[in-house]
């Protein structure tokens, strides 16, 4: 346990789902940190939210997991010391945009970042922890390349089944076709589809499925993917929010779709992929550890063996 | 639990999107036990000690606490003027507790925090995150530092919060017939004290996971009424034995393996033996060595300490008197006042008349 001086505040880096994160540096070690604030209620004393993400953070060692450091307790807040990071993914890719064209990143650095998001994600639902958030602004990034998942305060642990989640979690434009739906037995599925979206932005600059509310979210999604039915996602009927109405639309060519914002040649297994952690139907998406073992990363896994 | 694999179905035009190929296992596939899971878990990295750890630490705590005490206790005697009696009821009555002493208390209050939680209608888990929650917070603090019924409450509603089990606290508190500001007082502290390490791997879930193994290595051998039975006492039992020491000596299936031996001991032998002898045993465990293990569980469930709550009442004025040895003497002086009065009523009388 440190005491609160032992950090100098700097400035701020942004807002977390339940509290402002500075920046910070540690007087002892002159190493930086990112310091998470959290305003103590004195109404109900820690809130649930910070006891979550502490308890989850605190059995999440991984590199490509946010580290958290130290829990500080002053008067009327309480500080979640993590690790430092120089960027998110967001900014990171915002600040490539050339005048106001999105572009996306190079192949193989775009395979990197996926790589380190699937071997993260992948720790995290082998501890049964389902992290529900996933967005670039989530993702961090450091000088060295190193991508890690942070900000934990919507993540839950999960048993078996898994039934009374809220289907209010994940912004909207990462957010599953089933959880839009109103699933509540979602699992693991739900960080997947969350992973394809992030890979398809990484690839072009631009956000895959930007919806402006829950309908249209859908609307994107079927427009891209095809209108899902019975046969090919069987028990979707029975969804709270299916409607046996919805515009029927044919999958389109993704490969094409994403090749007209991409600069280099995108080859198939990538596509292929993609489909793995699209799929509409939550049974039929890859895991994140099928997903490691995609042949697309074929050169990491071959690498490590050596 | 084990992945979910997309079973492919076979494509026809009306599948929205390709079924997706699924990668066949790289050659260097890293298979993570559940084991290997558990060594990374906090519960067992923070809270997993030998026996003699756990006693080593338990004195250090007590013998942290006594020094403090027995300073207090130097100071209070330079500053008050006291007679040799009433010096004398001090060094024999207002003493520091033993480790064993604080034990006792710790474990009254936990069996504590265990009624109260149930009286409130708590989820089993809710339930079980407190009663453990309590008894860490001792381990790491000492009854002499901190009144074991002041956290009583405190240790429930955290354990509300960590199992993500909704309550207010001001609805928590009127039926917990308690206030805000004493449920909330020491809820860093005891965050603290926990090291932060909430999430907890209760025996609840491998029992269910061997229920169903059970039924599923002897299929047609087993009663499922009498299984349901079997479950539902052994719910019952695990509760029961998170009041002992076992959290920090044996894993959740170990525990449980122990429990399912104390309710059906034939049973659990003959799926132990098929289980993990001859051609079923895939799993590289020996079934003495796993057996050993189960045994000196099950020993320590078997015997709990119960602590009646004279002895507990004693060991709790004990520690009052030790804190607030003027209490003591005020006590002593009182008698003594009384004792004289009652001896020479005639006399005294007198003399007021």
């Amino acid at each position: 346990m440190s005491s609160g001086s032992q950090f100098k505040q700097l400035e701020k880096l942004g807002n977390g789902t339940y509290a402002t994160v500075y920046k910070g540096l540690n007087k002892t070690t002159g190493e930086f940190v990112a310091l998470k604030e959290v305003k103590l209620d004195s109404e109900e004393g820690t809130p649930s939210t910070a006891i979550r993400e502490i308890s989850l953070m605190k059995e999440l060692k991984h590199e490509n997991i946010v580290r958290l450091y130290d829990v500080i307790h002053t008067e009327n807040k309480l500080t979640l010391v993590f690790e430092y990071m120089d960027k998110d993914l967001k900014k990171y890719m915002d600040s490539r945009t050339v005048g106001n064209a999105p572009v996306g990143l190079e192949l193989h650095l775009v395979k990197y970042f996926q790589w380190q998001l699937l071997e993260g994600l992948a720790f995290c639902h082998e501890n049964k922890i389902l992290h529900r958030d996933l967005k670039p602004q989530n993702l961090l990034i450091n000088k060295k390349g190193q991508l890690k998942i942070g900000d934990f305060g919507l993540a839950r642990a999960f048993g078996i089944p898994v039934n009374t989640f809220s289907s209010e979690v994940v912004t909207l434009w990462y957010r599953a076709p089933d959880v839009l739906m109103g699933s509540r037995t979602y699992s693991t599925s739900i960080d997947i589809w969350s992973c394809g979206c992030i890979l398809a932005e990484m690839i072009t600059g631009k956000p895959l499925f930007p919806g402006t509310n829950e309908e249209e979210q859908l609307k994107l999604i079927f427009e891209t993917m095809g209108t899902p039915n019975e046969q090919s996602w069987p028990g979707i009927s029975s969804l709270p929010k299916y409607n046996p109405g919805f515009p029927q639309h044919l999958p389109k060519n993704l490969k094409s779709i994403l090749q007209a914002h991409c600069a280099s040649d995108l080859d198939d297994t990538l596509i292929a992929l993609l489909h793995g952690l699209l799929q509409l139907n939550p049974d039929m998406r890859l895991s994140a550890k099928q997903a490691l073992h995609h042949p697309w990363f074929a050169e990491y896994y071959q690498q490590q063996q050596q | 639990m084990s992945e979910s694999t997309p079973v492919s179905t076979a494509n026809n035009s009306t599948t929205a999107t390709p079924d997706p190929v699924v990668p066949d296992k790289p050659p260097n596939y890293k298979v993570i036990s559940d084991d290997d899971l558990y060594r990374h878990s906090s519960q067992y990295r923070f809270w997993s000690f030998t026996k003699d750890n756990l006693k080593q630490k338990r004195l250090e705590t007590n013998s942290r606490a006594t020094q403090k005490i027995e300073e207090d206790m130097k100071k209070f005697i330079g500053s008050q003027t006291l007679t040799n009696d009433e010096l004398n009821i001090t060094s024999t009555k207002a003493i520091p507790l033993t480790m064993e002493e604080e034990l006792k208390l710790v474990n009254f209050y936990t069996q504590k925090v265990k009624v109260i939680s149930q009286h409130l209608n708590l989820p089993t888990e809710v339930t079980a995150t407190a009663i453990v929650f309590f008894k860490k917070f001792f381990i790491e603090n000492s009854v002499m530092e901190f009144d074991p019924k002041e956290l009583v409450h405190t240790t429930i509603f955290l354990a509300c919060k960590s199992e993500n089990y909704f309550i207010s606290v001001d609805s928590f508190a009127r039926k917990a017939k308690s206030s805000r500001e004493a449920i909330l007082k020491y809820e860093f502290t005891l965050l603290e004290s926990l090291k932060f390490s909430l999430l907890l791997h209760h025996p609840y879930k491998p029992l269910h996971g061997f229920f169903l193994d059970i039924q599923n290595v002897l299929h047609d051998k087993v009663d499922l009424n009498h299984m349901g039975r079997i479950y539902d006492a052994c719910r019952k039992r695990i509760t029961e034995s998170l009041l002992t020491d076992i959290i920090y000596h044996f894993t959740p299936p170990q525990i449980t393996l122990a429990i399912l031996l104390i309710e059906d001991e034939q049973l659990i032998t003959k799926y132990l033996e098929i289980k993990f002898t001859g051609d079923e045993n895939s799993h590289n465990i020996q079934l003495d060595k796993l057996l050993a293990i189960i045994n000196s569980c099950k020993e320590m469930i078997l015997s709990p300490d119960v602590v009646p709550t004279q002895d507990a009442k004693v060991i709790a004025a004990k520690n009052y008197y030790v804190q607030h040895p003027m209490v003591l003497i005020n006590k002593y002086r009182k008698k003594r006042e009384g004792q004289e009065s009652t001896a020479e009523p005639p006399e005294k009388r007198l003399k007021t008349d």
